[in-house]
């Protein structure tokens, strides 16, 4: 018995589609007997936190899904150093919570961070809005353990803001999908809540009116978020355009100052919002709900190639404008063949400005033939190739999804 | 084995003029004098003006900063373009030669010192400025450019290359990419990872791979993350694309003088804690103090303990009450007097005295050694109190000037290699130093790298089961290691002590 009975359970909800057995360990030392069980007898196995990207990305469920929901305690947490350290399964909501009687918080905001393990974070690579002025994950992680082959408990970095002893694993594990082991505790950078958090509404006719605005506000400005929403996805703000939301933070002469030079630079149509309905409007924009879409897909180029990337994709968009990045929507009704078809374009769009493209949700009728992930340049596959069997000689660590079929 | 000091008394190091190595992994052959034909390939590959190998230019390159310990190469290679990198590379992998990368030889570590490789690389003819991309905010550039060229080439459109390390007027992108370099501004922008989007690596076995793009996001594993700081050990990288900063709108650099370390480093605590985030904030003690006074005459008040430099940056609406707020802030925790720099010119000589207080004190010795540990920020006051025990127990003089908002220190120890015990105490105070350091949780390095300096010191941090798994990552670019041998993970399992021809300081 590697784990108590009452800790191995049936999938429910999206692990279904994620893993055939849930496990939920209690201890590090339960993770690597899982591991060491899993190798011997050739069976798969990957992190679940929601099982929301797994659920995605696989074609068949693996054998085991460890969930991380015991694991998921701060384990350290000094303000004043503006470092925490915390299990993987704890939730960016539930750490951000605890952060914020101190008046920090860790600022990646990933869609649903009640349900975003930093597990997930840190594995998918999720981010949001904010990754404008505070980066993603990758910036702000400093410090990893994770259990790797044989069961082993390995750990990089360190608790200090600034560290360079040995190779970078927080970098090698960070959008590493659960392929090259169980992430157990991650510590992260914080940051100071800004004092007061603005918004800033403004629609467009067109697209290339919105982008070109954004270009001059993100040149002027540090802001903290510029989101570019078309006309489908507007709505749900109240708009029937192109809805440019920027979002600005500091002390109160700087919003004053930030105020006057977005009416300035955009015209006097601005719809400033207080502080109470900005915080609520920006929740809204970093959980929006790609509504009834049967393909969401991300794509990122060198960010003065969005709009026209965008353009030729065709489709509704949720852009971080100034950043290069969008989650790109097909329409509910789309059969196999035009999802097929809409991808391909999507891709060959984003390749040819120098971009990548990841399908991050699919409906499982339309999933059978897409290819989730680009495929690396051979030079670079090869080398993620022999990371992975380095990393994972038994080929237990989610098979079989990832790039390249890794 | 690793070149740690310990191993420094084995008397078969010194004795072994040059070496046959059986190391664990049973390959890798270095000899003294490279092999006649691969000389004349390289010279095939390289021109006659490619190749160095008359002993007294070599020796010029026979340590970067950490000059503790010395070796030159048997030969020096300076390759012009990706292309001839890559045919070096395979030239010698053909006949398991192992090199070393070298961009302008300013570390601190060792990290480009030879050991078990006969063959130095220097992308120092590599230093073009390829593409400069206002729009999208990056620049592509050769790995051998100068750091400080690349702001030079961009400034003038209001950007910034942020890793701003303190010897930026030579060191070199590559050099940077290999270290992860940092300096004073990494409080507010991140180290040298957080700007690289893409590289372009020459393998050890001489294959050009392309890593990451432009776009922020990947596809696949993120393995420029694993090559940037990995020191050297993964290839040479020859092409990179960074990202480029906007200038903030204003500054505001205070100069606050204590009369004791223990109050400055207070003073950092209670600044980071407002909410604060400054540009920098950095340290100086009063050994630094006058050492700099005395070389730059800046003004600086001789007579105080510490001072912090601190900058702020941002909206200038904003500035004037940070400034306020962090000079308040300052005076509470024993400021004696807290100067703002009134204008750019005061601001570049505040700077000029902080970057080149290495410079300055060289004046107090004829040797120093620079530590580059880190502690968590609370724990400034606690680790300037053992450093100045460290000074009294070793009878060395030890100055601290260093980035205080990220707990990274660099206590320089004064000393006169011509007297080996002075050598030795040097060495032994600087372990004890970091050894310190990581019992209060924090590291080895926070931006000079392990390289030979504090390789006998990475057990202190990791676990035998982390340095595999790391060894691991190595061997998946590098699985013959034969990218600058012997750095970042010590190995146990050499069963032959290993020194190049190699002038040792006496000890």
């Amino acid at each position: 018995m590697l784990i108590g009975r009452d800790r191995v359970r049936a999938p429910s909800g999206a692990e279904i589609a994620a893993a055939s057995t849930i496990v939920e360990p209690e201890s590090v030392g339960e993770i690597s007997e899982v591991v060491r069980f899993c190798e011997a007898g050739g069976i798969s196995l990957a992190p679940v936190g929601a099982a929301r990207t797994l659920s995605q990305i696989r074609r068949a469920p693996v054998a085991v899904g460890a969930s991380l929901k015991r694991l998921a305690k701060v384990v350290a947490y000094e303000p004043d150093d503006m470092t925490v350290v915390a299990e993987a399964g704890i939730t960016v909501a539930a750490l951000n919570v605890q952060l914020a009687r101190s008046r920090q918080r860790l600022p990646v905001d990933p869609r649903e961070p009640g349900l975003t393990s930093l597990g997930a974070l840190i594995g998918a690579s999720h981010a949001g809005p904010l990754r404008l002025s505070e980066g993603t994950a990758r910036d702000l992680l400093i410090g990893i353990r994770f259990v790797g082959h044989g069961g082993a408990a390995i750990h990089g970095g360190g608790r200090v803001v600034k560290n360079v002893a040995g190779y970078d694993l927080m970098k090698v594990m960070g959008g590493s999908f659960g392929t090259l082991g169980i992430i157990t505790e991650a510590t992260f950078k914080v940051r100071p809540i800004p004092e007061k958090y603005c918004l800033a509404m403004l629609p467009y006719e067109n697209s290339a009116d919105a982008f070109a605005a954004a270009s001059a506000l993100n040149n002027a400005l540090p802001l903290s978020n510029l989101d570019l929403l078309s006309p489908g996805l507007a709505a749900q703000f109240g708009a029937n355009r192109y809805l440019l939301l920027v979002g600005f933070s500091g002390s109160p002469l700087e919003i004053s100052y930030q105020t006057d030079k977005i009416a300035q630079l955009t015209g006097a149509r601005r719809e400033n919002l207080d502080h109470e309905s900005a915080a609520e409007t920006y929740n809204r924009l970093r959980d929006l709900d790609p509504g009834p879409a049967s393909l969401v897909a991300q794509i990122a180029v060198p960010p003065a190639a969005l709009a026209r990337t965008l353009e030729s994709c065709g489709a509704e968009f949720h852009a971080h404008a100034a950043n290069g990045v969008a989650n790109i929507l097909s329409p509910a009704e789309t059969t196999t063949d035009r999802a097929r078809t809409a991808v391909a374009l999507w891709r060959e769009t984003a390749h040819a400005a120098r971009g990548v493209l990841r399908i991050v949700a699919a409906s499982p009728e339309l999933r059978d033939g897409l290819e989730m992930f680009d495929t690396p340049n051979s030079g670079a596959l090869a080398i993620m190739r022999r990371l992975k069997s380095a990393f994972d000689p038994a080929g237990i660590f989610n098979p079989g999804c990832f790039v390249g079929g890794i | 084995m690793a070149p740690s000091f310990e191993s420094q008394k084995c008397p078969m190091r010194a004795e072994i003029a040059f070496v046959i190595e059986c190391c664990a992994h049973g390959h890798a052959i270095a000899m003294s004098s490279l092999n006649a034909n691969l000389l004349a390939e390289l010279r095939g590959i390289l021109g006659a003006d490619g190749i160095v190998s008359r002993a007294t230019e070599l020796k010029t390159y026979e340590c970067d900063g950490w000059t503790v310990e010395k070796s030159a190469p048997d030969v020096l290679l300076l390759p012009r373009s990706t292309a001839q990198m890559s045919a070096t590379l395979a030239a010698l992998h053909r006949r398991g030669v192992n090199f070393v990368p070298r961009g302008a030889g300013t570390g601190l570590s060792g990290g480009c010192l030879p050991l078990n490789a006969p063959v130095m690389i220097c992308t120092s003819r590599m230093n073009r400025i390829l593409e400069v991309d206002f729009e999208n905010r990056r620049v592509e550039v050769e790995s051998g450019v100068v750091n400080l060229h690349v702001t030079n080439a961009v400034k003038a459109r209001g950007f910034f290359y942020a890793p701003d390390p303190s010897s930026q007027i030579a060191c070199t992108i590559g050099g940077n990419i290999a270290e992860n370099s940092g300096g004073p501004h990494t409080l507010k922008y991140g180290v040298t990872t957080n700007h690289v989007l893409a590289l372009e690596l020459v393998m050890p076995d001489g294959q050009v791979v392309e890593l990451g793009g432009p776009a922020e996001e990947r596809c696949g594993y993120d393995l420029v993350g694993a090559v940037v700081g990995a020191e050297g050990t993964t290839g040479i990288v020859t092409r990179a694309t960074l990202k480029l900063m906007r200038e903030p709108e204003g500054h505001r650099t205070l100069l606050a003088a204590f009369p004791d370390a223990d109050s400055a480093t207070r003073a950092v605590s209670v600044i980071i804690a407002s909410g604060i985030v400054p540009g920098a904030i950095e340290m100086m003690d009063q050994l630094i103090i006058r050492a700099v006074e005395e070389a730059f005459h800046v003004g600086l008040p001789a007579d105080a303990g510490a001072v912090l430099i601190v900058e702020l940056d941002g909206l200038e609406a904003g500035l004037t009450a940070a400034a306020d707020a962090v000079a308040a802030m300052t005076t509470t925790a024993g400021a004696s007097s807290v100067r703002l720099a009134r204008d750019e010119a005061e601001r570049a000589l505040l700077w000029k005295a902080r970057k080149r207080a290495f410079g300055a004190v060289g004046r107090l010795a004829p040797n120093y050694a620079t530590q580059d540990g880190v502690v968590p920020r609370t724990c400034l006051p606690q680790i300037l109190r053992v450093i100045a025990e460290v000074s009294a127990r070793y009878e060395l003089r030890i100055g601290n000037v260093f980035h205080a908002g990220d707990g990274n220190l660099h206590p320089i120890v004064l000393y006169d290699e011509r007297e080996p015990d002075q050598v030795r105490r040097a060495i032994d105070a600087g372990r004890d130093i970091l050894k310190a350091c990581v019992e209060m949780g924090g590291s080895l390095t926070g931006e000079h790298g392990i390289g030979v300096e504090k390789i006998g010191e990475m057990p202190l941090m990791f676990s035998a089961d982390d340095m595999r798994v790391m060894t691991e990552l190595r061997h998946v670019f590098d699985p013959h290691e034969r990218a600058n041998p012997g750095k970042v993970i010590p190995q146990p399992g050499a069963c032959v002590e290993v020194a190049a021809p190699r002038r040792q300081v006496p000890i």
